[in-house]
C-alpha cells in the first residue's frame, strides 16, 4: 500500500488538535466505518418508522384519544384503552421509588461514611454486581417467596380499620401491583445505591474537612456539604432506577396479577404496559388487538423518553448550582 | 474593637449559649501566656512516623510561624493541634497537646468542641459551592442551631465579614455562590467562617500559597489584625512571609529517617538575626530548602 | 465552670443526632440487603436440588417428570448471543470511531444519540421492533431473530465502551504515527488496535453478561422451543425463555426445580462475566457507565 500522503490538516501550537478527518490515508477504512455507523443509524431509523407506522394501525379503528384516555381494555370487544397499563406502570414504580430511594440512600451513606473502607469497599461491590442479576429470576422468586409472604400482609391491611382508606383496601389476592412495586424496589434499589454511593463518594475531602474543621460533627457535614455535593448524582441514580422500573417487564409480569383494570387498592391485581405486552401478544387474535399493543410499545417508549430528557434537564439545573452561578 | 484583659473574643452579637459559656469562662481562665503547649508530640501515618517529639508554645494573641523546607511534617503538626489529624485514616499521635492547661486528647474531649476553639483555614480556600456568601459564614452557626432569628444572624454574617475585611466586596451580593469569588476573597470568606463560630485560637495552613501576591498581602495584614484578639499560629513555607507576620517563629526540618523536628523556636527577631542552630542558619540564609 | 467543660460535648444533641443517623443507615442497609441475600439463598437452595453437571447437557423431558435438562436452553443462548455479537462488535466499533474522530460534527451527533437512544429503550419494546421487521418478514419465529433482538440490547454497552477506550488513547500517540507518516489504517491495527483490544474485550465482555439475561426481547423472536435446535432460522430456546416457560408450570414441583436450576445457571454466567468485565475495565481504565 502505497503511504499516501493527502494534505495534513495543521495542528495547533502544543499538539492540540481540533479537527481530524478518517480522509487521509486509506479510504477504504474511512469509508467502512462511515457506512457501518450510517447503516446503524440507518436501522434504528427504519425501526421508528415501522413501528410508528404499525401502531398507526390502531387509529383505524379508534381514535387517539380513545386509545390514550381509554379506560377499558376488552379484546374480545375490540376495545382498547391504554389507561390501565399507564396507570399500573406509575403505580407500582411510584410504590417502588417510595420503598427503594430511602433505603438506598441509607445503604450508600452506610457503606461510604459509616463502614471502615475495607468493608464497605467490597459490599459496594456486591451490591453492583447484584445489579445484574436477569429479572426473570426476579420474577421468579418475586412469584415462588416473595407473593406469599405478601399475601396474609395484604390481607391483614386491607381488613384492617387502615382498609377503609381506599388505597389500602379492596381484595387483595396476592399478585398486585403493591407486590409487583416490592419487587421492582429490590431490583432497583442496587442501581440507585451504586450510583448515590459513586456521587457521594466524589465529594472533594477539603469540602468535608472544611466543615469538619468548624466544628460540625459527621451528620451535619453529611448533610450540609456532602448530600448538596451529590445532590444531581443521587437524582441521576433515582432517574436510572425508575427507567429500570418503568421499562421492566418479566417480573412484573409474574407479580402483578395481569388484570387489566383499574383498581384504587395497592393491593389488588392490575397490569403494566411492558407486562401486557409481554402477556398477550402470542395469542393477540382478536382484530387490531396486536397493533394495539405495539401502540402501548410507544406509549412505553415515549413515557420512558420523556423521564430521561425530563432528568437530564434537572440533573443539569442541579450542576449549575454547584459550579457557582447564583444561589438564591 | 479593642481587646480588654481577661476577655477572648469579639464583641460579635452571637446569643448563643455556647459562646456565651466560652465568654464566661474566659474571665476565669487563669492568664497564662500560652495559648496551646504542645509537649513532645509525635505523630504517625499508619506505622510511619512523620514527625517525632515536638515541643512548643504558642503564645496568646500572638502570631506563631512555623517555618521549614517541604516535608518536614509542619502541616501535620498544624492538623495535630486542633484534632484534625485524626481526620485522614491510619493517623495518630504521641505526646500531649494541651490547650489552656486541658489535654485535648483526653477521653472525654469531644472533637468538634475543639474544633470549634481551635479555628483552621486550609491552604486551598474551600467555600461551599452550594451555599451563598451569606449561608457559608453563617454555617457553623447553622450546625449549632442556636442562631435565633433573622437579625442575629444577620449580624453575625455582617460582624464576621467586617471583620475579615470582605464587607465592602461583597455586601451587595451575598447571595451569589461562595465560589464565584476571586481566589483572594475566597480565602477570607473561609476566615470569616472561621471566625463566626468564635474560637479562641486560628490555625492557618499556608493560607497563602494558592493567591496572587495581591491577595498574600491583604491575607497577611489580616493575620496580624486578627492577633490582636485571637491566637493565630500559621504553617508557611515563605519565609519572608514569616519575617513579616510573625512574633514567634518555629522552625522544622527533616532528618534522615524522613521525620520532621524542630530545629529551633523562638522569637522571630531572634531565629531571622541570630539563630542559634547552624541548621537554621543554612535555611534562613537559603544555603537549602 | 471550667474549660473543660467547654470543650466536653456542649451539645448533647448534635452528638445524638449524629448517632441516630448512624443507626438508622445501618437498618436501611440491613433492610436492603434482606431481599437480596434471600433471592441469593433460594437460588442455591432450590436450584441445586435439580441440578448436576449432567443438567447441564440433557435434553429436557416430560413437564411433569423430574429429570431433563437444558442443553437446548444453552445452545440457544451461545448460538444467539454468539451471532449477536457477530452483528454488535463491528457495528458498535464503528460507531466509536466515527464519533471519536468526528467529535463535533453533526452526522457524529445524531449517530450518537440514536445509540443512545437504543439504550434507553426498554427490551419488550426492542423485540417488538424485531418482530415486526424480521418475524413478520420471514414469517415464521427463529433464532436470527432473537440473535437480531440482541444485539441490539449489546449495541449500545459496546459502542460506549469502545468509545471511552478510544478517547483513551493518548494523543501523542496518534501524532506519533502521524509523524512518522504511517497511513492511518496501518496504525489503526498495528497500534491503536492492540491497545484498545483490551477496552473492546470490556464491552463485549459487559454485553454479553447483559444479553445473556435477557427474556424480553426473546419473547415474540426466538419464541422458544423443546426441542434442541440448532438451525438460526427456526425458533430456538434460551436460558431466560426456559426459566420463563417453566415458570408457566409452577405448579410441578419438577419444573419448578429446574426453572431453578436454569435460574441458578444462568446467574452464575452472568456474575462471572460481569466480575470479568469489570475487572478488564479497571486494567484498561475504562470508566463504567452506569446502564
Amino acid at each position: 500500500m502505497t503511504a499516501s500522503t493527502a494534505p495534513v490538516e495543521p495542528t495547533s501550537p502544543g499538539g492540540l488538535v481540533r479537527r481530524r478527518r478518517l480522509s487521509m490515508g486509506d479510504p477504504v477504512l474511512a469509508w467502512g466505518v462511515r457506512i457501518l455507523s450510517w447503516a446503524a443509524l440507518a436501522a434504528v431509523v427504519v425501526m421508528l418508522i415501522d413501528t410508528a407506522l404499525n401502531s398507526a394501525k390502531i387509529l383505524q379503528h379508534e381514535s387517539i384519544l380513545d386509545f390514550l384516555f381509554g379506560t377499558v381494555w376488552a379484546p374480545a370487544s375490540t376495545i382498547y384503552g391504554a389507561v390501565p397499563f399507564i396507570y399500573g406502570t406509575v403505580v407500582s414504580s411510584v410504590i417502588a421509588l417510595i420503598f427503594a430511594v430511602p433505603l438506598a440512600l441509607g445503604a450508600s451513606l452506610l457503606v461510604n461514611e459509616y463502614l471502615p473502607a475495607r468493608i464497605g469497599g467490597p459490599v459496594a461491590y456486591a451490591i453492583e454486581l447484584l445489579a445484574a442479576i436477569p429479572s426473570v429470576v426476579y420474577g421468579f422468586w418475586g412469584i415462588l417467596v416473595l407473593v406469599p409472604v405478601l399475601r396474609p400482609i395484604q390481607l391483614a391491611i386491607s381488613e384492617s380499620p387502615l382498609g377503609t382508606i381506599p388505597i389500602f383496601g379492596g381484595p387483595a389476592p396476592g399478585p398486585s401491583y403493591f407486590a409487583a412495586g416490592i419487587v421492582l424496589a429490590v431490583m432497583i434499589l442496587p442501581i440507585i445505591t451504586s450510583v448515590a454511593r459513586d456521587a457521594i463518594r466524589a465529594t472533594p475531602r477539603l469540602q468535608r474537612e472544611g466543615a469538619l474543621a468548624l466544628g460540625a460533627t459527621h451528620w451535619e457535614t453529611i448533610r450540609h456539604v456532602v448530600l448538596p455535593f451529590a445532590r444531581g448524582g443521587i437524582f441521576a441514580g433515582i432517574i436510572l432506577g425508575l427507567s429500570r422500573a418503568i421499562g421492566e417487564t418479566i417480573a412484573v409480569l409474574f407479580v402483578i396479577g395481569n388484570q387489566p383494570q383499574i383498581h384504587a387498592s395497592i393491593f389488588s391485581p392490575g397490569y403494566s404496559l411492558p407486562a401486557v405486552i409481554a402477556g398477550e401478544f402470542k395469542e393477540a387474535n382478536q382484530p387490531f388487538h396486536p397493533e394495539a399493543l405495539i401502540a402501548l410499545g410507544v406509549v412505553l417508549f415515549v413515557l420512558s423518553f420523556a423521564v430521561n430528557v425530563a432528568a437530564r434537564y434537572v440533573v443539569s439545573g442541579f450542576e449549575a448550582r454547584a459550579g457557582g452561578a447564583d444561589v438564591r | 474593637m479593642t481587646a480588654q484583659p481577661g476577655t477572648i473574643g469579639v464583641r460579635i452579637q452571637a446569643p448563643a449559649t455556647e459562646i456565651a459559656v466560652q465568654r464566661e469562662v474566659a474571665t476565669t481562665i487563669e492568664q497564662s501566656s500560652a495559648a496551646i503547649e504542645v509537649h513532645e508530640l509525635s505523630a504517625y501515618y499508619g506505622a510511619k512516623l512523620a514527625v517525632r517529639e515536638v515541643t512548643f508554645n504558642a503564645r496568646q494573641r500572638a502570631v506563631t510561624a512555623i517555618i521549614g523546607p517541604s516535608g518536614s511534617g509542619k502541616s501535620t503538626v498544624l492538623r495535630a493541634l486542633n484534632r484534625m489529624l485524626e481526620v485522614i485514616p491510619g493517623a495518630r499521635i504521641s505526646g500531649s497537646v494541651r490547650f489552656h492547661g486541658i489535654d485535648l486528647y483526653g477521653a472525654e474531649i469531644d472533637p468538634a468542641a475543639v474544633r470549634r476553639t481551635i479555628g483552621m483555614v486550609f491552604q486551598q480556600p474551600n467555600p461551599f459551592p452550594t451555599m451563598s456568601i451569606y449561608d457559608n459564614v453563617a454555617a457553623a452557626a447553622r450546625f449549632n442551631g442556636v442562631i435565633k432569628g433573622r437579625q442575629a444572624a444577620d449580624d453575625l454574617v455582617e460582624a464576621c465579614l467586617v471583620r475579615a475585611a470582605l464587607w465592602d466586596e461583597v455586601k451587595d451580593n451575598l447571595g451569589k455562590s461562595g465560589a464565584s469569588l476571586s481566589g483572594g476573597q475566597q480565602q477570607r470568606l473561609c476566615i470569616a467562617r472561621a471566625l463566626a463560630v468564635n474560637p479562641e485560637v486560628i490555625l492557618m495552613d499556608e493560607p497563602c500559597s494558592a493567591l496572587d501576591p495581591i491577595a498574600t498581602l491583604q491575607i497577611e495584614q489580616l493575620a496580624r489584625e486578627l492577633a490582636e484578639q485571637y491566637s493565630i499560629v500559621i504553617v508557611t513555607h515563605n519565609m519572608q512571609q514569616a519575617a513579616r507576620v510573625s512574633d514567634e517563629t518555629i522552625f522544622m526540618s527533616v532528618d534522615e529517617a524522613r521525620a520532621g523536628y524542630v530545629v529551633e523556636t523562638g522569637s522571630t527577631a531572634e531565629i531571622f538575626t541570630n539563630p542559634k542552630n547552624t541548621i537554621t542558619e543554612d535555611y534562613i540564609t537559603g544555603r537549602f530548602g | 465552670m471550667s474549660a473543660e467543660t467547654l470543650l466536653r460535648r456542649t451539645s448533647a444533641g448534635r452528638g445524638r443526632t449524629d448517632r441516630i443517623v448512624f443507626a438508622l443507615c445501618l437498618i436501611a442497609g440491613a433492610i436492603a440487603l434482606v431481599p437480596l441475600a434471600a433471592v441469593l439463598y433460594y437460588l442455591l437452595a432450590e436450584g441445586l436440588k435439580a441440578w448436576s453437571p449432567s443438567f447441564l447437557i440433557s435434553k429436557p423431558g416430560g413437564i411433569t417428570t423430574k429429570g431433563g435438562g437444558i442443553v437446548n436452553a444453552i445452545i440457544g443462548t451461545l448460538e444467539m448471543t454468539g451471532l449477536g455479537l457477530v452483528i454488535a462488535v463491528p457495528f458498535g466499533v464503528a460507531v466509536a470511531l466515527y464519533v471519536v474522530e468526528y467529535r463535533a460534527g453533526r452526522m457524529a451527533i445524531i449517530v450518537r444519540t440514536a445509540v443512545d437512544l437504543v439504550a434507553g429503550i426498554p427490551s419488550i419494546v426492542i423485540g417488538l421492533f424485531v418482530y415486526s421487521l424480521v418475524v413478520l418478514t420471514m414469517g415464521h419465529f427463529s433464532g436470527l431473530a432473537g440473535a437480531i433482538a440482541l444485539s441490539l440490547v449489546m449495541l449500545p454497552i459496546i459502542a460506549r465502551t469502545s468509545e471511552e477506550m478510544f478517547k483513551i488513547i493518548p494523543r501523542r500517540l496518534r501524532e506519533g504515527t502521524m509523524a512518522l507518516g504511517m497511513p492511518r489504517w496501518r496504525a489503526l491495527f498495528a497500534i491503536y488496535l492492540p491497545t484498545v483490544a483490551a477496552g473492546i474485550m470490556t464491552g463485549i465482555v459487559l454485553a454479553v453478561s447483559r444479553a445473556v439475561g435477557e427474556t424480553a426481547p426473546l419473547l415474540f423472536t426466538a419464541l422458544g422451543s423443546n426441542f434442541v435446535v440448532t438451525d438460526i432460522t427456526q425458533p430456538m430456546s434460551a436460558l431466560p425463555l426456559y426459566m420463563f416457560q417453566n415458570a408457566q408450570n409452577i405448579g410441578f414441583p419438577a419444573a419448578r426445580e429446574r426453572a431453578w436450576a436454569a435460574g441458578l445457571t444462568l446467574v452464575a454466567i452472568v456474575l462471572i462475566f460481569n466480575v470479568l468485565g469489570r475487572w478488564l475495565a479497571s486494567r484498561t481504565q475504562i470508566r463504567l457507565l452506569q446502564r
